[in-house]
Formats: structure tokens, C-alpha cells, sequence
């Protein structure tokens, strides 16, 4: 299923709609978003997953990106994830970093 | 099961990702144990493409081969590119893991969830060509 990342920014909050498959193949274009939402300088990053059915660790090392280019003042959430997809974020110990939720709340 | 061969690009990561979701249907995998290995095998092409081939200065193929037994599925990736044992990697322990995203290490990552994803993995350097082996139990839960 093709990747495909969409930004859209409100107030402090910018928000990643994430659908397909994200590897190394696709992970350069998330990148690009997340530099793009960076630019914004939010204090919240919202990964909206319910539609992104694979995730390689390629896409992990760019939420490590996200976090060290974001600085540790903003939070992330990643909402909607299900299933092996939020297997890998667990295994991963991602969980300990990001805020993990079924859906969001706005701020 | 019929061989799949791809020019070791990222793009072919989706046709070898549909060979390895096509060979877990056959063998009857359930959907966890199918992405467990279509992660794993996904993980190990990204390496051989970016590390065993491009960043050498080197190109070549990536040769995929399913093997279907009563009790298991086999997977193998051949290729030409620099030797690499995963197996030699160093993977990051449960306190690196639960360290802040902001302090993480990039490496190890992926060869962590090729070991978690999949039943046994196995690899070989045979006559100048790299092996990797994924097997997955079909009797398993």
C-alpha cells in the first residue's frame, strides 16, 4: 500500500496523517514532513496511525528524529495506532517516550 | 515456491514485501506471524540494499526464495553485496530502550525486530553470496 504523509497545522499543534506502508523506502518523504511541521515550531506533534498499516524501523529512527530536531519541550502523540503496527512502537520502547492514544483529544 | 528476483533498490522493498505476505498466505500464517516476518525479511533487504550495496559504491540483485514444508515456511534472501552477519550486531538492551527518544542511539533497532519477528533466523556466506534465513513455524499459535 503507498505512503503517504499529510500536515496540517493548527494553532501550536501540527498534526501527520500517516497511511500505507512506511519503510526506508518512504521513510525520506515522512522526514520531510516532520522538518516541514519543525519549521512551524509546535509544542505538540499529533501522528494520526490509524491508516498506516506497516512501520519498519526506518520510520522509528525518524520519530528519534523528530524528537532531537523538535527539542524535548514538545510532546508526541501517536493516536490510533493498532494491531503489529503498535507492537513494533512497544517493542521498541517507544511507548516510554511518546504518548500513546486510541483517539485525540484536542488540546 | 517461484523465485523472486529484484534490482536492490528501496523501491523494491513493496514487491518483496508482497512475495513474503503471498508466501505467509500459502503457508496459512496468522496476520501477526505474517507481519512478524514481512517485517523481518523487509528489514534485513533495507540493509543489504543500503549498507551491502550502495553505500559500498556497488549494485546487484536481491534474489528471494520461499520454501514450504508440513511444518514450516522458509524464506531466503541471496545477494552479492558486502558480507554482513546480523547476527554480529550489537542490540540495544532493555535499558537503552526505555531511554527518552531525545537520547536513543539510532543503530540496532531493526536487526532487534528481525530476531523478534520471526521463528528462527540463520546466516550464511557460501561462495561469495550472502544468505539470510527466516523460518516460521506454520503449527505454531
Amino acid at each position: 500500500m503507498a505512503f503517504d504523509a499529510q500536515l496540517t497545522v493548527t494553532g501550536s499543534t501540527a498534526k501527520i496523517t500517516l497511511t500505507g506502508s512506511l519503510d526506508a523506502a518512504s521513510a525520506p518523504r515522512f522526514k520531510e514532513i516532520v522538518e516541514q511541521a519543525a519549521q512551524q515550531k509546535p509544542t505538540r506533534l499529533v501522528l494520526l496511525m490509524n491508516d498506516l498499516v506497516f512501520l519498519a524501523s526506518a520510520g522509528l529512527r525518524v520519530l528519534i528524529f523528530a524528537k532531537q530536531k523538535m527539542g524535548t519541550g514538545v510532546d508526541i502523540y501517536v493516536v490510533g495506532s493498532q494491531g503489529p503496527v503498535l507492537g513494533t512502537l512497544e517493542m521498541s520502547g517507544f511507548h516510554h517516550s511518546v504518548f500513546i492514544q486510541d483517539t485525540y483529544a484536542e488540546a | 515456491m517461484k523465485q523472486l528476483c529484484v534490482p536492490a533498490t528501496l523501491d523494491a522493498l513493496e514487491e518483496i514485501g508482497k512475495y513474503v505476505l503471498d508466501a505467509t498466505s500459502q503457508a496459512g500464517l496468522s496476520p501477526k506471524a505474517a507481519y512478524g516476518l514481512r517485517l523481518a525479511v523487509d528489514e534485513i533487504a533495507t540493509n543489504i540494499i543500503t549498507h551491502g550495496y550502495d553505500e559500498a559504491g556497488g549494485s546487484g540483485d536481491v534474489v528471494v526464495n520461499g520454501e514450504l514444508t508440513a511444518d514450516t515456511l522458509t524464506i531466503v534472501l541471496e545477494d552479492t553485496g558486502v558480507p554482513f552477519n546480523p547476527l554480529d550486531a550489537e542490540l540495544p538492551g532493555e535499558e537503552e530502550l526505555s531511554l527518552p527518544l531525545e537520547e536513543r542511539a539510532i543503530g540496532g533497532l531493526g536487526i532487534m525486530l528481525v530476531l523478534k519477528g520471526v521463528d528462527s533466523f540463520d546466516y550464511q556466506h557460501v561462495g561469495g553470496r550472502n544468505r539470510n534465513i527466516f523460518v516460521m513455524n506454520r503449527t505454531a499459535a
